[in-house]
């Protein structure tokens, strides 16, 4: 099996195996009891929030724990939205984000969504116009599906100036551009585990000193009353192992690009139509095949061993065409039904890139039968 | 490289498909689970409704029980284009479509054809209850299945040979308490599931509420006699088929039943029931299953698909055929298919015209 699907989940490194293998015998205890066992979970709590909160420049007490990415990301961005009555946003974010504005807009917010034409997206300046002190911007760093790298240096600097709010949802940049919150001075910036290796039960939503983060789930005080519940050490530790890796993760990145281009260079000559602009990560490439819809593509390479998504899985098992690329491409919506989603990390070797390219060069041969331009849904009419 | 050759086993999460894939991998089969979403069930509750999430969890857990890889694919759109619709608009010109025989030819096992050949797979394995047979000359002959009861030959008439010769029937052999046995034999989770016997897009039977759910509602009209006499109101042709009894709402007196519809006027003719009887039809759109006879010939013809099937003369004409039947019919209902039989074997068929 050949696993390039790591912008939906990264494999779990063996030091992260092993901190939580270590870490099982005492991160069962409740760690806001005051004995003994709780203390020993509440140690190891505190250092998996110590490793998360360095691996993003930050300070400790400033680190949310959550279940995971999309809690963090509802928090981040529903925890600072008392008082602004607008949201700004872009067309191409995550579930995790846009569902939650879309909530925040049902319940009578503003909400002004931003166009990521052709794959390209907002400049600070065109975010700005949009901005002032009513404003909460809830916006990616990395898209989920294109590796698009959003400029948010510059929203964070057109949010300062105009005092409206930011939250990032960091959750693809982890690992893949260098996050420092320090540097960046956005308002709350959501990451999440599972993207860096670390268990999907866990993730983090960081907040600005001095801003206060309203809670989304309703409970007990733990986490300083702005997470309830108690929390997943053991998940925690896994998290906090997976952030210790990211310095080891950023070093990979120009190597995992060159794979990945050689992958992408050798599909593109094969007639694949590539989705979403420079700048992005070296991580992904997300193309559009003509004569396949994304589904069937991953289903007849995932049989020739090769695990790749079409970017946009749900739980029942039945994809959509993709929301993102549908957005980045309007006006060609062929390109959304028959995108195709292949994610690299620092485990992706070479022998797996020449092998997928392989499986590629099999299954698009079987592309060209004439029986299936009568059959609109099976690929695109040209 | 080399590797075993596929088949792909069309799993809707019923019993049946669930046993096939079952007897298939018993038997040696390199399988590929494929269950196709075709409709978005709406306004039904019960149990039964197509594509339900828990049929496809269904179909999911027998593949997880053998072993093999399992897929939903969307065929939505496909369904709705070459099912739906038409069925919608045969009801609304006062016929009585049979969506499950254009279903089977222009989406199912069309698509399922292509899917196989994309998963380089060279077969595709149903749960019809049907059976094939090579002829001398290469031809593949469509019998009908062992289980008089379940047999659905009636819908495969269709089927060209190009596609008859991908598919496999594993059990086309069997009757249901037998396929119900090789299920718990086989350890299929879903073997006692109880299985709906309405069209999968329409659970609840209601066709004409659901056509209004579609919206394309249809116009009111008037119930009349032979003779012309207006007896009651109607709420839409849709809610109508030839021989039907109830929901006529015309109170007591004699029992009627209705004989024809009027697309243009909306009227909704009724009588008495030796008047639906009929000796002769027409059908139009004809597939031969191994070529067009060339004279004609006496063969049985069902005209419904619970319909037992009865003799006649039949005659190809131009795209179609004609039949004479030796005794008279009760209710030859347009819209519906009429499928030739020679003993087990399916000749060809056609739609009442």
């Amino acid at each position: 099996m050949i696993y390039l699907d790591h912008h939906a989940a990264a494999p779990t490194p063996e030091p992260v195996r092993q901190a939580m293998h270590e870490a099982a015998a005492a991160a069962w205890a409740n760690p806001s009891s005051t004995h003994a066992a709780g203390r020993a979970a509440r140690q190891l709590l505190e250092t998996a929030r110590k490793d998360v909160a360095t691996s993003i420049g930050a300070e400790a007490a400033d680190v949310v724990l959550t279940a995971g990415g999309t809690e963090a990301c509802n928090l981040g961005l529903r925890g600072l939205a008392r008082g602004r009555s607008r949201v700004v946003t872009s067309q191409v974010e995550h579930p995790a984000v846009a569902e939650s504005v879309r909530r925040l807009g049902a319940e009578g917010r503003e909400v002004i969504s931003l166009r990521v034409a052709g794959g390209r997206p907002p400049s600070g300046d065109e975010l700005a116009v949009h901005l002032g002190p009513n404003t909460l911007v809830a916006i990616q760093w990395v898209n989920h599906e294109t590796g698009t790298v959003f400029p948010i240096h510059e929203y964070a600097e057109a949010c300062r100036e105009r005092e409206a709010l930011l939250f990032v949802d960091a959750t693809q940049a982890l690992g893949k551009v260098p996050v420092d919150v320090g540097a960046l001075r956005a308002d709350a910036v959501a990451i999440a585990a599972v993207k860096i290796g670390g268990p999907a039960g866990a993730g983090a939503c960081w907040v600005r000193r001095g801003l206060t983060l309203e809670p989304v789930l309703e409970g007990g005080s733990q986490e300083r009353g702005r997470r309830p519940g108690t929390p997943d050490t053991l998940s925690m530790v896994g998290f906090g192992a997976a952030c210790r890796l990211t310095v080891r993760r950023l070093a990979q990145q120009a190597q995992i690009a060159r794979l990945r281009d050689s992958l992408e260079n050798e599909l593109l000559q094969r007639g694949a139509v590539p989705n979403g602009v420079a700048p992005r990560t070296g991580t992904v490439s997300n193309l559009s095949f003509r004569s396949w819809k994304g589904p069937l593509l991953a289903a007849a390479l995932d049989l020739e061993g090769i695990c790749l998504s079409t970017g946009a899985a749900c739980s029942s098992g039945l994809e959509e065409p993709s929301a993102v690329i549908g957005a980045m491409y309007p006006d060609e919506q062929w390109r959304a039904g028959s995108a195709g989603r292949i994610s690299l990390g620092m485990e992706t070797t070479e022998q797996d890139i020449e092998a997928a390219s392989q499986a590629f060069q099999r299954v698009l041969a079987r592309e060209g039968d004439q029986n299936l331009k009568q059959i609109s849904s099976l690929g695109n009419k040209t | 490289m080399s590797y075993v050759k596929r088949g792909l086993v069309a799993m809707s999460g019923g019993v049946d498909s669930s046993v096939a894939a079952a007897l298939l991998h018993e038997a040696g089969h390199d399988l590929i689970g494929v269950t196709l979403h075709l409709w978005d069930a709406d306004g039904e509750q019960q149990v039964g409704r197509c594509c339900a999430p828990e049929d496809r969890d269904d179909a999911r857990r027998t593949c997880e029980h053998l072993g093999i890889p399992h897929y939903v694919l969307d065929e939505r759109e496909a369904f709705r284009q070459h099912v739906v619709d038409p069925f919608i608009a045969e009801y609304q010109a006062g016929r009585t479509p049979i969506p499950c025989v254009s279903c089977n030819r222009t989406v199912k096992l069309t698509y399922l054809a292509e899917v196989a050949r994309r998963f380089d797979a060279t077969h595709i394995a149903t749960g019809h209850y049907a059976r094939l047979e090579r002829a001398a000359n290469g031809h593949l002959r469509l019998l009908r299945g062992r289980d008089d009861d379940k047999d659905q030959s009636y819908f495969l008439f269709g089927l060209p040979q190009s596609t008859l010769h991908t598919l496999l029937f594993p059990l086309g052999d069997l009757v249901k308490s037998e396929v119900r046995e090789a299920g718990r034999r086989l350890g299929v989770p879903n073997a006692d599931k109880p299985e709906s016997q309405e069209l999968c897009f329409v659970p609840d039977g209601r066709i004409g509420d659901f056509i209004n759910r579609q919206g394309s509602p249809t116009a009111s009209g008037a119930i009349v006699d032979r003779d012309g006499t207006v007896l009651g109101r109607h709420q839409g042709v849709t809610n109508f088929t030839r021989g039907q009894r109830r929901g006529l709402g015309l109170g007591g007196g004699a029992t009627r039943y209705v004989l024809r519809i009027v697309p243009d006027t909306a009227d909704v003719i009724v009588g008495e029931e030796s008047q639906l009887y009929g000796q002769r039809l027409f059908a139009t759109d004809a597939h031969w299953v191994a070529g067009r006879p060339a004279d004609a010939f006496h063969g049985e013809v069902r005209i419904r698909y619970r319909h037992r099937g009865a003799l006649g003369n039949v005659t190809p004409k131009g795209d179609g055929f004609e039949v004479r039947f030796d005794e008279p019919q009760r209710a030859i209902t347009p819209g519906q298919a009429a499928v030739v039989y020679r003993a087990d074997e399916v000749i060809g068929g056609g739609f009442i015209a």
